[in-house]
């Protein structure tokens, strides 16, 4: 090593090429489980019957993604179209409520303020499956049991998303805000013209983390839809793994669609991903 | 998250007092949120409290409000009761499945500890712009959809075909008949099919503690290590007696947000295995969630059941509050 200031760390003890070995490792570990899916997709029933089976396929196809999507008695497209519709919807939604209420709590100050926030952070204490009987109960009588209305009303207010845009809000300078108000502005008119065009990078962290969370969800769909035409995609996985356990390659194609649009986004957003996560932990 | 903040004292600089007006706009755009968050949040609260009480089936027309009374009368503890000493099945199940969830947690936590602080130390030491590209890989998992990575670990541990199997024989090892589904394959008192969820969610979650750990070690000021160095202190020393105690504090918190999320594992258990073989990978939240909605029994019984899980999370949200108010600077 040359004598820049050393680096007191396991990768110093090792050497350089101890830690690369050790993270290149990590990093089979990590892909190699995707990658053999991936290549599995692409097999035949046949292949995927064989055993041992080969890693990878000797005649590789997408008949199974052709199948998935082209079967008539399977509502891949309508399914999809729910997921998509249910992000956006919550996506679209938890950043206006959040925005909105995260202005109201950084900038103006009255009465009971604290106490209604708390209110709202109780939302982050309580765990999900505490009130998971209850608001299925709830959504039952509100008549809104198999319907895609049962993932979006009860999820108007993300108690995260206000206190995270109340955080950022706070740093705005209140001049601004005066100014507006000086010129005429109304209170929402502030919050619509001068808060909101500042708020460009939170709102998107807000709004990606928001819609990989309703995309991946499961448990509360699983509750609450019942009809193959109101599933979402992780549904139909599952409904998949257990209805096809003979054609297991229509079920892998399935899986990987449904990892397919949170990689993409992933691929263009990674850096910015991990350091959102990392900082919302934290700090 | 950023909890600590919570607690900071308001030091916005108010821009003189409110006007009426401004305070009229204020109180009218809260009322429909907390008007909601009573609905949606406070009210299911309370009703699952007041439920785990009672008797309760929603098939059974009750008398009182919310059908909470008469053909659902009001037991008292006796939920309480049947959980921790009943002879039904769902007493049985349910104690079994608190077991089960602790030797989760159990595993899970030092298991990801030790994949994630040496790693993320390695992590830290190596140039930038390789740092950027491995931290976004091993981040992958956490982001992916759970049902779709329990399909992966179906394929990992297939019994005979799956990867797993084929990688032992390939280094000369005999792998097990039954990744899943042998209830007779116990190590040291741990069941094979915990073992493998263990593994199957450590994969799937190590990426979040890894990149906390590594910011945290980013943010460990070059000029205390330089001072160590300086007063003589060589690397392995200056790793044990300066890093480390530096990094305490986050590794306390990670872990007990570790715990907390241990403790809430669905999708695996239900999808991969079952909550079998003979009930040896049952967890909490999956019997609240059969008792409740696949077998539709007393709902009281299963709303008791989810007050136990609450309870133990709370007890560890309150810790997590306690170590996030505690100052600390470099």
């Amino acid at each position: 090593m040359t004598d820049k200031p050393k680096r007191p760390s396991l990768a110093f003890v090792l050497g350089k090429s101890g830690a690369y070995a050790i993270l290149i490792v990590g990093l089979i570990g990590t892909l190699l489980p995707f990658f053999y899916i991936i290549v599995s997709s692409l097999k035949t029933p046949a292949e995927l019957r064989q055993t041992p089976p080969d890693f990878f396929s000797k005649t590789p196809s997408l008949d199974n993604y052709t199948t998935i999507l082209k079967d008539k008695d399977i509502p891949i497209a309508q399914n999809l179209f729910n997921s998509i519709f249910v992000s956006i919807s919550r996506v679209v939604i938890t950043l206006f409520t959040s925005s909105y209420a995260g202005y109201i709590f950084a900038k103006y100050h009255f009465k009971g303020k604290n106490l209604a926030f708390g209110i709202i952070l109780i939302q982050i204490m309580i765990p999900f499956q505490v009130v998971m009987i209850p608001n299925y109960l709830l959504v039952v009588k509100l008549g809104l049991i198999d319907s895609l209305w049962a993932l979006i009303i009860p999820a108007f207010i993300d108690a995260y998303g206000i206190f995270m845009m109340k955080q950022f809000i706070e740093a705005l300078p209140a001049e601004l805000m005066d100014a507006a108000r000086i010129d005429g502005a109304s209170e929402f008119g502030i919050y619509s013209r001068i808060v909101l065009p500042q708020m460009g990078p939170p709102l998107a962290s807000l709004g990606i983390f928001t819609f990989m969370a309703t995309w991946n969800d499961y448990l509360w769909p699983l509750i609450v839809l019942t009809s193959p035409e109101n599933r979402t995609i992780p549904l139909l996985v599952v409904w998949f793994q257990t209805a096809h356990v003979s054609n297991q390659g229509l079920v892998l194609a399935a899986s990987i669609l449904t990892l397919l649009p949170i990689f993409i986004v992933y691929i263009f957003l990674q850096r910015w991903i991990v350091d959102q996560a990392t900082s919302s932990a934290f700090k | 998250m950023a909890f600590n903040t919570l607690f900071k004292k308001d030091i916005v600089v108010d821009s003189g007092k409110l006007t009426a007006k401004q305070r009229r706009f204020a109180y009218t755009s809260l009322t429909p949120i907390l008007l909601y968050m009573g609905v949606f949040t406070l009210f299911p609260i309370v009703w699952a409290v007041v439920m785990s009480f009672y008797s309760y089936s929603p098939i059974r027309e009750g008398s009182g409000f919310l059908g909470l009374g008469g053909a659902n009368p009001f037991v008292q503890i006796d939920n309480y009761i049947e959980l921790f000493t009943g002879t039904s099945k769902p007493a049985e199940v349910f104690r079994l499945a608190l077991k089960n969830t602790f030797m989760f947690t159990a595993l899970v936590l030092p298991l990801n500890l030790l994949i994630t602080l040496p790693l993320a130390v390695i992590l830290e030491s190596i140039g930038e712009r390789f740092k950027t590209l491995f931290r976004a890989i091993y981040f992958l998992p956490t982001i992916s959809s759970s049902v779709a990575l329990v399909i992966i670990w179906s394929y990992m541990y297939a019994p005979g075909w799956g990867l797993l199997s084929i990688m032992f024989k390939a280094v000369g090892l005999v792998p097990p008949k039954s990744w899943l589904q042998d209830p007779s394959l116990v190590y040291f008192g741990v069941p094979l099919a915990m073992i493998c969820v263990v593994v199957a969610h450590v994969w799937q979650d190590f990426g979040y503690n890894l990149v906390i750990f590594v910011a945290a070690l980013q943010s460990i000021p070059k000029t205390l290590r330089e001072a160590a160095r300086v007063d003589g202190a060589n690397a392995w020393q200056e790793f044990w007696l300066v890093v480390v105690p530096l990094l305490r504090r986050t590794v306390l918190l990670t872990s007990v947000l570790t715990v907390i999320s241990s403790l809430q594992v669905f999708v695996i258990f239900q999808l991969l295995t079952r909550g079998g073989p003979k009930n040896q990978t049952q967890t909490l939240l999956l019997s609240i969630y059969e008792n409740a909605f696949r077998f539709a029994n007393n709902l009281g019984l299963s709303s008791a059941m989810s007050m136990v899980l609450f309870i133990i999370i709370l007890t560890l949200t309150v810790i997590q509050f306690r170590l996030l108010r505690t100052e600390w600077e470099y």
